[in-house]
């Protein structure tokens, strides 16, 4: 799914949800800030193949094969904070950001000479700085204080590789959706309300580590501890 | 006064030997001092004489493609002037550098050789020349000719020496039931084996090659832009000589190699595009040692193939940390 289809697909989902609130939802704040933080897993994915060529010795132009590889990002742990703010009780934008350090991993395989096949790795420090629109969907509400959403937004990826000395960038985009349940809310105080949250993202990155210049696509899933003030 | 020094450098064999990259170096008192030249363009002349199928006019066509080869990377400051024709020899030491034809059937595997004559207190090549042996068919063809060699080909790695570039060893090689040794596939113009008759391909110029051109005369942002990865060999906790380390990008799927070149195993290959690379740690077993190393030099070949186990980050405009390779006798 490319970008700009899961954008519509969620516009879609925003225009179908109504408007509707059940009397019995929580009453949360609006236009209030809300903090964020919270830890989840980074899945992996490929990075590409290559081959290392060399050139053959004849007048047609063949390449002769020394060593094969083939890359990959592992899956990771990722750590986040937020800063949301509810525009109305059907949107909220937030700012985010995550930080993972999964390992790049390229496996040389098939070596001309025999060298015996070997994963090499480098762990790198990943972060994603993004602005995202979420869609509460009080339609779907699970009794009175869980309330799915939607969200899908971009930003920037920096990538540090090992060694912090060089860093690559690129974008990043992505589309999902969770479940917030609220612990307590209240229209008095520092802390207006508090809850859960969990959410389940698939991430496309443009740019940054890859051997490709395919974008690639990574899933993640993370929880995380919310605060309104 | 100026000392003088006289040598030759055996280039391109056929079909028996004759990267990174090696940089002619010289020792003045305890001193390594990089040998190249240090003023610009060079000037060279091209032999009045032809050989059959190659007019002295063909010669010098081709030889100036190869010329222009290389003073189009873009990140090596070099540059070429043709200066006219000449009847001089280019064994001569006459302060012109000249590039010709001659017969050498005492040199019967040897396709080209680059002599010099260099200043010993600066590195500065003051003359170099070059010669085609005439005893091989030769060939300007565009597409080649598959009964003779390429002298664009040949014309470009020989210039790779004009320049002061050694040789490289990326390239794989085998031995046959005369026990002459071919060329299967090479990976840089300055591996010392040719290719074999009407093969075309060392006109154009690879990354090692590019590499080590650019390393020697940097141009604009050739060092800021491109990285470096150093390290060290080691066998049994001692460092190996000559080891043959190679680095390939995955991004670009350039291969750029380089030596250790002194007794505790240290290397260093720059000129890399930023990013990781799979290092590749090889003996030297494709060729003569004597094409890459003084006979006196305690080149250590029993060893095996390996990688080393992490990637090594080449970052812009500098080196990453330093890599251990360990490797295992053979």
């Amino acid at each position: 799914m490319n970008c700009q289809a899961a954008l519509a697909a969620l516009m879609v989902l925003a225009a179908s949800a109504g408007s509707v609130y059940a009397q019995a939802a929580v009453d949360r704040p609006v236009r209030r800030i809300e903090a964020d933080a919270g830890a989840g897993i980074l899945g992996g994915g490929g990075l590409g193949s290559a081959d290392a060529n060399l050139r053959r010795n004849d007048p047609v132009r063949q390449t002769f094969r020394l060593f094969a590889t083939s890359s990959d990002v592992g899956r990771a742990p990722l750590w986040l904070v937020r800063v949301a703010f509810p525009l109305s009780r059907r949107f909220a934008i937030e700012g985010a950001l995550t930080k993972a350090t999964p390992d790049v991993r390229v496996a040389a395989t098939s070596d001309f000479e025999g060298a015996p096949s070997i994963t090499t790795t480098e762990t790198i420090d990943q972060y994603f700085i993004d602005a995202s629109v979420l869609i509460m969907l009080d339609e779907l509400r699970i009794g009175t204080r869980a309330v799915p959403f939607a969200a899908a937004g971009g930003g920037y990826l920096r990538q540090l590789h090992e060694g912090q000395r060089l860093v690559e960038q690129g974008e990043v985009y992505h589309v999902g959706g969770g479940i917030k349940y609220w612990l307590l809310t209240r229209n008095a105080g520092t802390v207006r309300s508090a809850g859960l949250r969990a959410d389940a993202r698939a991430y496309f990155l443009r740019g940054g580590i890859s051997f490709d210049d395919r974008p690639r696509s990574h899933v993640a899933i993370s929880g995380s501890v919310f605060v309104g003030f | 006064m100026r000392s003088l020094l006289v040598g030759i450098i055996a280039a391109v064999l056929f079909s028996q030997p004759l990267s990174a990259y090696i940089h002619f170096n010289i020792t003045e008192r305890g001193q390594s001092i990089v040998v190249k030249w240090q003023r610009m363009p060079v000037r060279w002349f091209a032999k009045n004489s032809g050989v059959p199928g190659v007019t002295a006019s063909d010669f010098q066509a081709s030889v100036s493609r190869a010329f222009a080869t290389w003073q189009a990377v873009p990140t090596a400051s070099i540059s070429f002037q043709f200066a006219g024709f000449t009847g001089a020899e280019p064994s001569d030491e006459d302060g012109i550098s000249v590039l010709g034809f001659q017969s050498n059937p005492g040199m019967d595997r040897v396709l080209g050789a680059t002599g010099f004559i260099v200043d010993v207190t600066t590195g500065e090549i003051i003359e170099s020349d070059i010669f085609f042996n005439s005893i091989f068919p030769w060939s300007t063809s565009a597409a080649g000719d598959p009964l003779r060699f390429d002298l664009e080909s040949v014309a470009v790695h020989e210039i790779g020496h004009f320049l002061g570039l050694g040789h490289s060893a990326l390239g794989e090689t085998e031995v046959d039931s005369t026990g002459d040794r071919r060329v299967l596939a090479s990976g840089a113009v300055m591996f010392p084996i040719s290719f074999g008759r009407g093969v075309t391909r060392d006109r154009e110029l690879q990354p090692d090659d590019i590499a080590g051109v650019s390393a020697l005369y940097p141009d604009g942002d050739f060092e800021s832009d491109t990285g470096v990865v150093r390290g060290r060999v080691s066998r049994n906790g001692v460092g190996v000589v000559g080891a043959h380390v190679i680095a390939f990008n995955p991004e670009t799927g350039h291969l750029i190699a380089a030596f250790t070149l002194t007794r505790n195993g240290d290397f260093e290959i720059a000129g890399l595009t930023p990013g990781p690379h799979i290092i590749r740690v090889e003996p030297l077993d494709d060729g003569d040692i004597g094409s890459f190393f003084d006979a006196s030099d305690p080149i250590d070949v029993a060893f095996r193939v390996a990688f080393h186990d992490r990637l090594a980050v080449a970052p812009r405009g500098g080196a990453g940390d330093a890599i251990s390779v360990a490797v295992q006798p053979k």
